[in-house]
């Protein structure tokens, strides 16, 4: 048999396979637009590196942000990491400050590089977004009310009762109309081991598990570990960033996120948006743990040029107003409240039951017991590895 | 009647990124993607493929131009998370990224990812069907589902969960709704849904390694099963109306997350940004829902009257990769119907040297050499019959191998034994060996009717001996619709008649897999996934 002809026209299906990739290209008719970025700067605008949170980089995207930084001759440069990552594993050679998400972070950041002080420009209280129906359910249950003022809460002390019982919607009274689902009683989180804003979320049921008081010693620990952990394990996945079960809730709705621990700057910073207001419906609504935790934005200035950055953020009144605009809540609440008005909204009262987190090293215990049982092996099944 | 998709062969051009090919005498290029710097390389589910002309659109409107290879989403997360994705291409485009998130490895191989749209993965029934067990009207959970099937009220087809996301999706959410704990699934909780799980496959009398093999079986042949497990937006693409029923208790969707890799140079950062926005932007939504029948990614697109009002329950997805492997081998090993699996192997003069060498290794690596986790789920299973058929001028006498439920390592030395004493001399006669693998197969399909029987046939070389073409499509049509159901797929390798076994695929309703490029073994291992 004639090998080489064979090989040849062996050679030419392979080069008609490779075309055949190479057809499957989408070729534009246009070139591309040229390279983006570029935008020229002042020339004597002293750059500024941070490492800030995800939540607050549209904030310091916005271009009204920028334009108060370079009148005070700065060009804030930022990166985004989680605000645990902030605290361990971000290498900050060079950086001017960083700008997590948490008071627990900021405060071992300061003790380990020895930051003489920290900036609290802004917060925002943890809030959970859920829909009409699912509150509704929840209030008939006795695990949501509602305030004289309007303002809904859901009694995390009861919540933890139901998800203990193992509660399913479709136990609740009037599910059948409402929510007839056979799921578990769970709030949606971000994925323990790597985002602040579940950390947060354990902050506040760690401190209602151990009777209303925080979880400093292992002993406490031990007693709650169970009982916080299954908030997390039963979840199944989670996301690692706060933004993706936020963005779950407002695309995929209420079947597939019926309650999702947020920062309320998430959503009311969605709510004052030109272009996003319309991603909430009028069945979608916030809902304040009680108790509750705050999430403070804390600036730790590692240069001179980052203690800068954080004076202003926090004596700059349009930098607060702002932030006011993205949802966080300044220091000075009557900016926030004008903000809120200015768009339409009611203006929900400042958190009045209010949970401190634990220390950096009693969080991140919990949480490291909490990872462990991730990685537990499977007991008495027969599954076989390769 | 059947048909292969032209596609197929862009399709199924093997990955050669694993870099351990054996045969350097066609030193393929490791990927065929352009790399310029308006190109975004996306290694890519075959589900996206719909995408390209909303794609092509966006090279025109803002200058980004995607680059596709299609990859099964198991097998293409582990490239990802091993590192072996790094350089080769700038993104992943999954329908998502819940499994890769379990792998040690990706998080940090993973940048930004963006959700564009959405699917979930429901049951498809004929009308009648659906009307006769009520399921028009009320929408039944995964247990009466389970509880239909184990009485043979209805019959369908799956793809494989070790190949496919959208078998994997369901077999994910029928486990959890068994589970009945109303919360993600467990190990613990699998030992216990094994026999509702078996109830279930009992009525799966169709595999496939992808979904769009999948719809296109079911379109080619409406009454070989009565539906079909398969994305919303596929059973919505199909000719054929199908009632979608979408389980009370809870689906898997997917939501396609269009993922940067943090490998990826800095260039191509913009890229992406550009193409994710314009992607997410109302107008474009809008032309996803329409041409692709996907739900909207983002909030804010009017679907008007095209996805039902009734709230779609979404399953929790397991959180360890322990649970994940667990019960895709529980699937394997116990609960689905078993295969029996013939190999008709060229073993003419032509295959001699390296050649052979990667038959031989192809072989070994399913009978438990390749202990990589895709290598592990594509090899023989438990309960399995495996037939091998080598030839030359003439078939050789067939070797069977049953492998045991209980321990399979005899069995599978046997079948590398068996490999590593090929010899390779003489002619090569296609038809004649192929007739007789369909005669024993028939024999094994009659021997053990709940099964999957198919044939692969592994050539290097034209027909030179024996029967024509002509004479064995003459057998086949006589065998009648029996044999319709024994699909052969054909490997392309070495100096393959493309054009002859593409036939052979098209007639018997199989498919063409290319291992052109040396890699004999990756396309070995994607055949397992139809099996």
């Amino acid at each position: 048999m004639s090998t080489t002809a064979k090989r040849i026209a062996g050679l030419i299906l392979a080069a008609l396979l490779v075309v055949g990739i190479v057809a499957a290209v989408i070729w534009g008719t246009r070139p591309g637009q040229g390279t983006p970025g570029e935008t020229p700067a002042a020339e004597d605008l002293t750059v500024v590196t941070g490492v800030i949170g995800s939540e607050k980089k549209p904030f310091f995207e916005d271009p009204e942000v920028k334009a108060i930084f370079a009148e005070n001759g700065l060009d804030v440069q930022i990166t985004t990491a989680g605000s645990r990552q902030i605290a361990t594993s971000v290498d900050l050679t060079g950086v001017d400050f960083v700008f997590p998400s948490s008071a627990p972070a900021a405060e071992k950041i300061k003790r380990e590089t020895g930051a003489s002080t920290v900036y609290a420009p802004f917060y925002s209280p943890m809030a959970i977004a859920t829909f009409t129906p699912i509150v509704e359910l929840l209030a008939a249950a006795g695990i949501a009310s509602q305030d004289a003022a309007g303002t809904w809460h859901l009694d995390v002390a009861a919540y933890l009762d139901a998800v203990q019982a193992g509660t399913r919607w479709n136990q609740l009274p009037g599910a059948e109309a409402l929510y007839n689902s056979s799921r578990s009683v769970l709030i949606s989180s971000t994925d323990i081991r790597q985002s602040n804003s579940a950390a947060m979320y354990l902050s506040i049921a760690s401190y209602v598990a151990n009777g209303d008081t925080i979880v400093s010693s292992p002993a406490a620990q031990a007693a709650v570990i169970d009982e916080v952990s299954s908030l997390f394990l039963q979840q199944g996945f989670s996301a690692s960033s706060s933004e993706a079960p936020f963005e779950d809730y407002l695309s995929q709705g209420i079947g597939s996120k019926p309650m999702v621990m947020i920062y309320e700057a998430q959503f009311l910073g969605r709510q004052m948006s030109a272009e996003g207001a319309n991603a909430i419906t009028d069945d979608m609504l916030l809902i304040y743990p009680d108790p509750t935790a705050l999430s403070k934005h804390t600036v730790v200035p590692l240069t001179d040029a980052g203690k800068t950055v954080g004076e202003l953020l926090t004596t700059d009144p349009r930098l607060a107003k702002l932030a006011a605009q993205y949802g966080f809540r300044p220091a000075d609440a009557s900016v926030f409240a004008a903000q809120l008005t200015d768009h339409g909204l009611a203006v929900p009262p400042s958190p009045v039951n209010v949970v401190e987190p634990p220390s950096y090293e009693s969080l991140e215990s919990m949480i490291a017991e909490i990872s462990a049982q991730y990685e537990t092996p499977a007991s008495g099944t027969d599954g076989d590895s390769p | 009647m059947r048909r292969i998709l032209a596609v197929a062969l862009v399709a199924a051009v093997a990955l050669g990124v694993a870099g351990c090919d054996p045969l350097s005498e066609f030193d393929p290029a490791p990927t065929g993607l352009p790399n310029d710097e308006f190109t975004l390389r996306v290694l890519a589910g075959s589900e996206v493929k719909d995408m390209v002309p909303i794609l092509e659109d966006a090279a025109a409107e803002i200058g980004v131009k995607v680059a596709f290879e299609y990859v099964g989403t198991l097998e293409g997360t582990e490239l990802v998370a091993s590192g072996a994705a790094d350089g080769l291409y700038d993104a992943t485009w999954f329908p998502n990224n819940r499994y890769l998130s379990l792998l040690p490895g990706a998080t940090s191989a993973t940048s930004t990812s963006v959700k564009i749209m959405s699917s979930p993965v429901v049951l498809g029934l004929r009308d009648d069907v659906a009307a006769d067990l009520g399921w028009t009207t009320t929408s039944p959970t995964w247990a009466e589902i389970a509880q239909a099937a184990a009485d043979g009220r209805f019959t369908y087809g799956m793809t494989n969960p070790a190949a496919s996301n959208s078998g994997f999706s369901a077999l994910v959410a029928v486990a959890t709704a068994l589970s009945g704990t109303g919360s993600a699934l467990t190990d613990a909780d699998i030992d216990a849904v094994t026999p509702g799980l078996t109830d279930f496959f009992s009525a799966q009398k169709l595999t496939a390694g992808s979904s769009g093999f999948l719809a296109d079986k079911f379109a080619a042949d409406p009454g070989a099963v009565d539906g079909i497990i398969n994305y919303e937006s596929v059973l919505m693409s199909l000719d054929q109306p199908l009632t979608i029923v979408t389980p009370s208790d809870g689906v898997v969707t997917s939501d396609y997350p269009l993922t940067l890799l943090s490998s990826a140079d800095a260039s191509k950062k913009p890229l992406f940004e550009k193409l994710t926005d314009w992607l997410t932007s109302t107008d474009v939504q809008q032309r996803i829902v329409a041409e692709t029948s996907r739900r909207p990614g983002v909030p804010g697109v009017d679907t008007g009257t095209t996805f039902p009002d009734a709230i779609l329950f979404e399953t929790p997805f397991p959180n360890t990769l322990d649970v994940a492997n667990t019960l895709i081998s529980t699937y394997l090993d116990t609960v689905r119907s078993p295969a029996q699996t013939l190999f008709v192997l060229d073993t003419s003069g032509s295959m001699e040297g390296d050649r052979l060498a990667a038959l031989q290794q192809a072989l070994k690596n399913l009978a438990g050499a390749d202990e990589s986790t895709a290598g592990g789920f594509a090899a023989f299973r438990t309960r399995e019959r495996v037939t091998l058929l080598p030839f030359d001028i003439t078939p050789d006498a067939p070797i069977v191998i049953d492998i045991p439920d209980d321990d399979k390592t005899a069995a599978l030395k046997r079948i590398r034994d068996t490999a590593d004493n090929l010899v390779a001399d003489e002619g090569t006669a296609i038809y004649d060996a192929l007739t007789r693998a369909y005669i024993l197969a028939l024999d094994q399909q009659q021997d053990r009717p709940d099964t999957f029987v198919s044939i692969v046939l592994m050539t290097d070389g034209e027909n030179t001996d024996g029967s024509t073409a002509e004479q064995f499509n003459r057998f086949f049509d006589n065998l009648g619709s029996d044999a319709s159901t024994i699909p052969t797929f054909v490997v392309l390798f070495g100096d393959g008649d493309v054009e002859a076994l593409s036939s052979i695929a098209s007639l018997t309703g199989g498919k063409v897999f290319d291992a052109l490029n040396g890699d004999l073994a990756g396309a070995f291992q994607e055949i397992r996934g139809y099996q």
